[in-house]
């Protein structure tokens, strides 16, 4: 079985400060994990902050280069990804969600922008009418339509919108990989379900693969099919999602699983749940 | 752009005073086409008039009518500044998105020139350029070497933005929709600059033709030519101050201030429009 | 550490009356911007009671006016904010309508003493040029009558409550953690014991390990004190775990309130039984829908209940007018046609 993303001791170490004073900051620490081509499936990373998972999600999306190890895409390793052809060619296969729906398409223009840039640049070139139809569909399969967001501008939908257009302009390039880091924080409690949903459908009728970046393990356990936990850029366990979640054996993991705030309150009398 | 002034001019009341300053300064610099005399010509009405209805602003002791001197005089000052300010504007988006965008050794390269240009003390540069160059140091010659000498500063601003700029979550979400570096630059950053653009603009015409008529006036600059400058320099030359011919510095002078408070107001009100916050608040539904 | 009237907290107190008492608050946003007006109805017509000695939970999501309705409370009213009706007394501060029409030397009176507040960035209270014993004299010197010694004493005990060592006195803000400083920010909030404290989203910022250490904190300190809570957060999570009533807001206006237990065992606005049942657990990935539509924009809302573009109950009366809040079983009240029935108020 062929690898979609193969990471192979991947280190990245920050170095702070001027010449004669320096610290190193090890962000991520011989992170190793495959995710296979064949079998599209949710791969979730688990960590709070400081434990490294943005920057290994800004590595897979070559957007940082690691300091050690290698991360391969489709069996070629990132690092000779350089020149813009070869970058145009990843981000066909590979893109981004982000964490903050309304930074991630400029404020002072308007949204449908990005989806017919995203269409126009990483397929062949249509006419109007047949990218038209093509952003309405990815528009459509999350919930949306190019009616609704054509001529709008960010400020004019809220956040679950925001995200969904930003997973239809992701959908546009055809990617084989989406790499979402804590796509669904900001967004409001009552909205989130529908995009985490989402995923759900896009690894199941599209074949998507998902590299889920989060620290809410109750979304993680609705969805993911595998899960990594990172503590300080080591991981610390991974395993198939359902098991960990359940029953996780390293402490950090069980401490992270004792803190998640269940949303009911025993049924008992209120005071029962006074306790600190 | 129509309806961007029309909501200016009906709002904001440092604009319409800006507009009719400087549309004022305007329509003087355009009367210099309708002059009855040469501009460089010398003694061609009685010098030392002082303003009266057959000249309205009096005469020079060089015998020439300083109204028709100082439209020549508004006009070329006025170019001058405007092509000092439009190349050096361009100059500094131009190393200051890309240093601030690209970083690394690019940005390093380009701001070690910056801050070489910087430090230039501008005065002594100029005036030596003037005595090696002498006579072919024209206009033209003059305000492409301020240019050079003025995008610094600026580029730095511009830089300090495009680097915060380089941070923001769109210009990622830009990145992967395939967008080139050049096309990042101009369409999404370059909304956020303008304001930085827009109000430098001003300072820098404020700063050229103050640079202009300090040399001017020193005589390091080609005093045949009219300028404000030029005229200053000439009073002095006749010790207008002292033989009472007041008008000759007075109008002169009255016609550079009007046009740097017309400026300033201009890009002040400009700059409240243009500003990205306020324009988040006036796109979107309306309720009144 | 529980007394016994504090455990009973958990439904409304009359026997002191209410320590803050909310009104048919209404404040907007005005905006005029180059001719174009904007009226942004943050806060449409809110009552509600807090009484002693409990944790009163506000929860909404984005626009839903909650943080305008805490400024208004609090009082950091600024253009183009302004009250347009309506009071939020607190019974500490007699007389006036609520904070903002008080003067400032009243204000300054009450504050820290009566009312203090715990924000969600503790760099908004912490001054990052200062040391924290100085942030200490600053804000709490004040109130404490006494000697310098009996204070830093003081001071140091209060600080043993939130498990700090007294080293933190002589650091900057920056050299502790979050977790760190959103504790030295409970003990600075909590130091004169006062009556009412605003806690706006203090710890939504903060890891959820840190989280909890923190919340269980704020709890600790609330029993052993006495002093009221006004708990601002979206996270029904830590709803369920620390509040005794629960407000929920809803595009500006306040449609369910009801014990903490209430609300999550049972719901009645569609709103919150369809927030409650969205909300994902471990432990069981049955499938979960997000709710349909978006929150409405407060520029311009939609007329009558403002939950029912997105209402699956929604009935005709609903888009003509505005559900009031009614009680439905003791210490129950429900804003909704489909729950209270169609007559018109």
């Amino acid at each position: 079985m062929s690898a979609l993303l193969d990471a192979q001791h991947v280190c990245k170490t920050f170095t702070r400060g001027g010449v004669f004073s320096s610290r190193r900051i090890h962000a991520v620490c011989d992170v190793s994990f495959r995710i296979e081509a064949e079998k599209p499936e949710i791969f979730t990373i688990i960590g709070e902050s400081g434990s490294g998972k943005t920057t290994l999600a800004r590595i897979i999306l070559n957007i940082e280069q690691p300091t050690s190890g290698a991360l391969l895409f489709d069996g070629i390793d990132l690092a000779m990804v350089r020149s813009s052809a070869d970058r145009m060619v990843f981000m066909h296969k590979v893109q981004p969600i982000f964490q903050n729906p309304f930074e991630a398409f400029n404020p002072l223009k308007q949204l449908d922008r990005y989806l017919f840039m995203t269409r126009r640049r990483f397929l062949a070139a249509g006419d109007h009418a047949d990218i038209d139809i093509a952003v309405d569909d990815a528009l459509r399969r999350v919930g949306l339509s190019l009616k609704e967001v054509r001529y709008r501008y960010p400020h004019e939908l809220s956040g679950g919108q925001l995200q969904r257009v930003a997973i239809a302009r992701a959908l546009l390039s055809n990617p084989r990989l989406i790499v979402a880091d804590e796509p669904v924080s900001m967004v409001d409690a009552s909205l989130r379900m529908s995009i985490v949903n989402l995923f759900k459908a896009l690894r199941d009728d599209l074949g998507i693969s998902i590299v889920y970046v989060t620290h809410d393990l109750a979304t993680a356990y609705y969805i993911s099919d595998r899960i990594i936990v990172m503590q300080k850029g080591i991981v610390v366990e991974s395993g198939e999602a359902r098991a960990v979640l359940n029953a996780p054996q390293h402490p950090y993991s069980r401490q992270l699983r004792a803190a998640v705030l269940l949303p009911e309150v025993a049924a008992a009398a209120p005071s029962a749940t006074l306790s600190p | 752009m129509l309806a961007i002034l029309r909501d200016l001019l009906r709002y904001n009341l440092e604009f319409r005073i800006g507009i009719v300053l400087v549309g004022f300064v305007l329509v003087l610099s355009m009367l210099s086409g309708f002059s009855p005399y040469p501009p460089q010509d010398v003694y061609v009405v009685p010098p030392d008039v002082p303003p009266s209805l057959s000249y309205w602003l009096g005469t020079t002791s060089r015998g020439q009518d300083v109204f028709w001197q100082l439209t020549f005089a508004i006009r070329n000052t006025l170019l001058f500044g405007c092509t000092v300010a439009l190349i050096s504007r361009a100059l500094a988006l131009v190393i200051g998105l890309l240093s601030g965008y690209k970083g690394g050794w690019i940005d390093r390269v380009l701001m070690s020139i910056n801050d070489t240009f910087i430090v230039i003390p501008l005065l002594p540069v100029l005036v030596l350029f003037y005595f090696v160059m002498r006579d072919s140091m024209s206009w033209l010659m003059l305000a492409l070497i301020m240019a050079c000498l003025g995008w610094a500063y600026d580029a730095r601003l511009i830089r300090s933005v495009a680097m915060s700029l380089k941070t923001r979550e769109f210009t990622q979400s830009s990145v992967f929709s395939g967008m080139s570096t050049r096309e990042i630059l101009v369409q999404e950053h370059l909304p956020y600059v303008m304001p930085i653009v827009f109000s430098t603009t001003m300072n820098n015409m404020i700063w050229s033709i103050g640079l202009e008529v300090t040399l001017a006036v020193l005589g390091f600059t080609d005093i045949n030519t009219p300028t404000i400058g030029g005229m200053i320099y000439w009073a002095n030359q006749h010790t207008a101050m002292v033989a009472g011919v007041w008008w000759w510095i007075a109008f002169p002078t009255i016609a550079v201030v009007i046009t740097f408070i017309g400026l300033f107001l201009l890009a002040v009100s400009m700059n409240e429009y243009i500003d990205p916050r306020s324009r988040l608040s006036r796109i979107g539904p309306v309720t009144s | 550490m529980t007394s016994a009237a504090n455990s009973m907290g958990a439904t409304q107190s009359d026997s002191a009356g209410p320590i803050l008492s909310v009104g048919n608050l209404r404040a907007y946003f005005r905006t005029n911007h180059f001719g174009i007006h904007r009226t942004v109805r943050a806060v449409d017509g809110i009552s509600f009671d807090v009484g002693r000695g409990e944790i009163y939970g506000l929860a909404g999501e984005s626009s839903s006016g909650k943080t305008t309705l805490v400024r208004t409370i609090a009082g950091a009213i600024k253009p183009p904010l302004e009250v347009v009706g309506g009071t939020a007394e607190f019974s500490f501060l007699p007389g006036y309508d609520g904070l903002y029409r008080a003067p400032a030397a009243e204000v300054a009176r009450i504050r820290w003493r009566h009312l203090s507040y715990i924000m969600q960035g503790s760099m908004n209270v912490l001054n990052p040029v200062r040391r924290l014993r100085k942030s200490f004299v600053d804000f709490a010197r004040p109130h404490m009558a006494g000697t310098e010694r009996k204070f830093e004493r003081a001071v140091i005990d209060h600080l043993a409550r939130v498990n700090l060592d007294a080293s933190v006195l002589a650091a900057y803000p920056h050299e502790l953690s979050g977790g760190m400083r959103q504790r030295v920010t409970i003990a600075l909030a909590t130091i004169c014991r006062p009556d009412f404290i605003i806690a706006d989203e203090p710890t939504t910022a903060l890891d959820v390990i840190v989280q909890k250490d923190v919340l269980g904190m704020i709890r600790g300190i609330q029993r052993e004190i006495g002093s009221s809570v006004l708990f601002v957060t979206h996270d029904m999570g830590v709803h369920a775990h620390l509040t005794d009533r629960l407000g929920i807001m809803y595009a500006g206006r306040l449609i369910e309130e009801a014990t903490t237990a209430e609300i999550f065992r049972a719901p009645l606005h569609p709103y919150t039984r369809h927030l409650i049942a969205s909300l994902p657990r471990i432990g069981n990935d049955a499938p979960r829908k997000g709710l349909e539509g978006t929150p409405p924009n407060l520029a311009d809302p939609p007329p009558g209940c403002r939950f029912h573009p997105r209402c699956p109950l929604a009935m005709e009366v609903c888009s003509r007018s505005v559900p009031t809040m009614i009680g439905t079983a003791p210490g129950h009240r429900v804003a909704c046609f489909a729950v209270n029935g169609s007559e018109e108020p």
